[in-house]
């Protein structure tokens, strides 16, 4: 039994807790700080890779209670996957936001809060993807409602308040109907851990079907709108284009990902594939997703403001992670883990190089951009290599998430969804594209003017830009974690 | 059938109890009668929780002499805390709408979005 992934969740409970504290010395440098207890949760999640890839997958029970009566948590691949995404994106994000934040939260001691609520969050993020116990997740989803909820309201301005309030009674609603799921499986299984489960349900949906589907739908409908799975999406836009930029990154890149791996686990692990399969609901959630890729991207094109635009944006994406899950192929679940990475990273990095836009020039409407890659030329590659990805032009990473989605849309037997795929990306492609040509090719004067970004912006940025690159031509080690994991969820 | 149904009237209650305060989060435009109805949601599935854990006659779960059967301990403990959350919910949510109030001056979300118009 090895600590690590367990220790993750404490370290980051522990940074929140402690923060607020250490922050009444006023001369106490809480960014700082929050980077190095970042650090080294991406150093805790590499070594538990690490100790997975030598050892292999294990169960933890905490206090050495063994499963059903205790609690299990399961280090599997899917675990490991995302606690490296959630742990890198965190540390680049919170470099990020040392630069950025004073000028969007003001002064005092805002910044303190802040980092408090984001090492919740990542407590919480962290916690879900390696809870293997119902009830267990439920808890952690709801510490990462609540901090997701804060992490917006905590700009001041009346619009990131409004937003707030709707992504949290939205959520409550999620979360009610999880819970009740959880209520009807525990009816007539009689266990909460994930495992125990799945060998009773069989026999359970034999003698009570109804309660087994009910619950199926609240998971899907709860945990779908926490996910932002269209039409369920309708807080997302606010929340995620008006909350500081380093929240709308972590918002956009991570938390409703998280979710979806959430609903996933339960779907695969608990139901199984087989079970999922026997009854309709996959082809609902292709429905909807397919609704959603198109939805997303049309809404995208309509938009005036750069992060509302991108905001759009993610609704589309989350769409092709919930269609990868849910053609139950190979292929198909591996693109939609594959995706996971991929969008979070090139999410994150528009969202960076947006925020930096906004804090340099304070320009948010995308009309306004033109000539901008002469006045911030590395931003401004950084921007467009995200948009190159987002659209799937091959040798950057998106493109790798996509070809295996189609792939699994091949061995799903579902060719129609391959169609889905292309087209989507050409919808892509008429948002992103306009203003990289824009903010190159539109100005008359070609005089570079380099405004020059704090290096906590620039590093961050090129890191990410570097990821998307390096993964869209060696993806190898990558997809063969995500091929793992998805071994996993279809055994 | 209809016996059926009162001997499992707190079933029942409870699904209808989740569905008032289901209808009353997306319904109500007043803000503080959304939380309401979060609560309301909430109280059915506690109620449900503990409905299944109940053993009709059963004695609460500590080893005492003569007693037939015990009510299962489990959900009970883990609608505490379900409970817990909840309140933690509701009490974010109130200190949002009276951050709301403080911006807009009133609590209705209709009359919020009026006054947001086309601001970005």
């Amino acid at each position: 039994m090895n600590h690590l992934p367990v220790l993750l969740v404490a370290l980051y409970l522990a940074a929140a807790l402690g923060l607020p504290l250490l922050g009444r010395n006023k001369k106490f440098p809480a960014g700082l700080f929050a980077v190095g207890v970042a650090g080294c949760g991406l150093i805790l999640a590499a070594a538990s890779a690490w100790h997975v890839a030598g050892t292999g997958t294990y169960s933890y029970f905490p206090g050495g209670h063994q499963a059903p009566l205790g609690i299990e948590i399961t280090i599997d691949w899917v675990t490991v996957f995302l606690h490296l995404t959630i742990n890198l994106l965190a540390v680049l994000v919170l470099i990020y936001s040392t630069a950025d934040l004073s000028r969007e939260l003001g002064g005092g001691r805002a910044k303190t809060w802040y980092y408090s609520l984001f090492f919740l969050l990542l407590a919480a993020l962290n916690g879900i993807v390696m809870a293997f116990d119902l009830f267990n997740i439920f808890v952690f989803t709801e510490i990462g409602t609540i901090a997701a909820c804060a992490l917006v309201a905590i700009r001041p301005k009346r619009l990131c308040v409004e937003a707030a309030f709707k992504y949290l009674v939205l959520s409550a609603l999620g979360s009610g109907m999880v819970l009740l799921g959880i209520g009807l499986l525990y009816m007539v299984t009689g266990y909460l851990n994930i495992g125990a489960m799945a060998q009773a349900l069989p026999k359970a949906f034999a003698m009570y079907p109804w309660n087994v589907l009910v619950a199926l739908s609240l998971f899907v409908i709860g945990l779908g709108t926490k996910a932002a799975l269209f039409p369920l999406h309708v807080w997302l836009p606010d929340a995620h284009s008006s909350a500081p930029t380093p929240s709308s990154a972590a918002l956009s890149g991570l938390v409703i990902k998280v979710y979806a791996v959430a609903m996933a686990r339960i779907i695969f692990q608990a139901y199984g594939a087989e079970l999922f399969s026997r009854i309709p609901v996959p082809d609902v959630i292709l429905v909807f997703s397919t609704a959603g890729i198109f939805a997303g991207s049309v809404l995208a094109i309509g938009q005036t403001d750069i992060k509302r635009m991108l905001a759009y944006s993610s609704v589309a994406q989350i769409g092709y992670i919930f269609l990868g899950f849910a053609l139950v192929t190979m292929n198909g679940i591996v693109g939609g883990i594959l995706h996971i990475f991929c969008h979070a990273v090139m999410k994150s990095l528009l969202f960076l190089a947006a925020g930096a836009i906004i804090f340099k020039t304070g320009i948010r409407k995308i009309e306004d951009l033109a000539g901008m890659g002469y006045r911030m030329p590395l931003t401004m590659a950084a921007f467009s290599i995200g948009a190159l990805s987002m659209v799937g032009i091959p040798g950057f990473s998106g493109f790798i998430s996509k070809y295996y989605l189609a792939f699994g849309a091949l061995a799903a037997d579902k060719p129609v969804y391959v169609a889905v795929i292309l087209l989507s990306s050409l919808l892509n492609a008429v948002y992103f594209f306009p203003i990289v040509v824009r903010a190159f090719f539109g100005h008359k004067e070609k005089q570079m003017t380099w405004d020059r970004l704090p290096w906590a912006m620039t590093v961050p940025m090129v890191v990410l830009a570097a990821l998307t690159v390096i993964l869209g031509i060696l993806p190898g080690g990558l997809v063969r974690i995500a091929e793992l994991a998805a071994g996993a969820w279809l055994n | 059938m209809i016996a059926k149904l009162i001997s499992n009237m707190h079933f029942l209650t409870a699904m209808v109890l989740f569905l008032i305060g289901f209808h009353t989060m997306l319904t109500h435009s007043n803000l503080i009668k959304k939380v309401m109805g979060m609560n309301i949601m909430e109280t059915g599935i506690f109620l449900f929780f503990i409905s299944v854990g109940y053993v009709r006659g059963g004695s609460s779960p500590i080893a005492v002499p003569g007693a037939e059967g015990y009510i299962n301990p489990l959900p009970s403990a883990l609608i505490l805390t379900g409970i817990v959350v909840s309140v933690s919910l509701t009490a974010f949510a109130l200190a949002l709408i009276v951050k709301l109030y403080n911006y807009y001056g009133t609590v209705d979300a209709d009359k919020i979005m009026q006054l947001r118009g086309g601001e970005e």
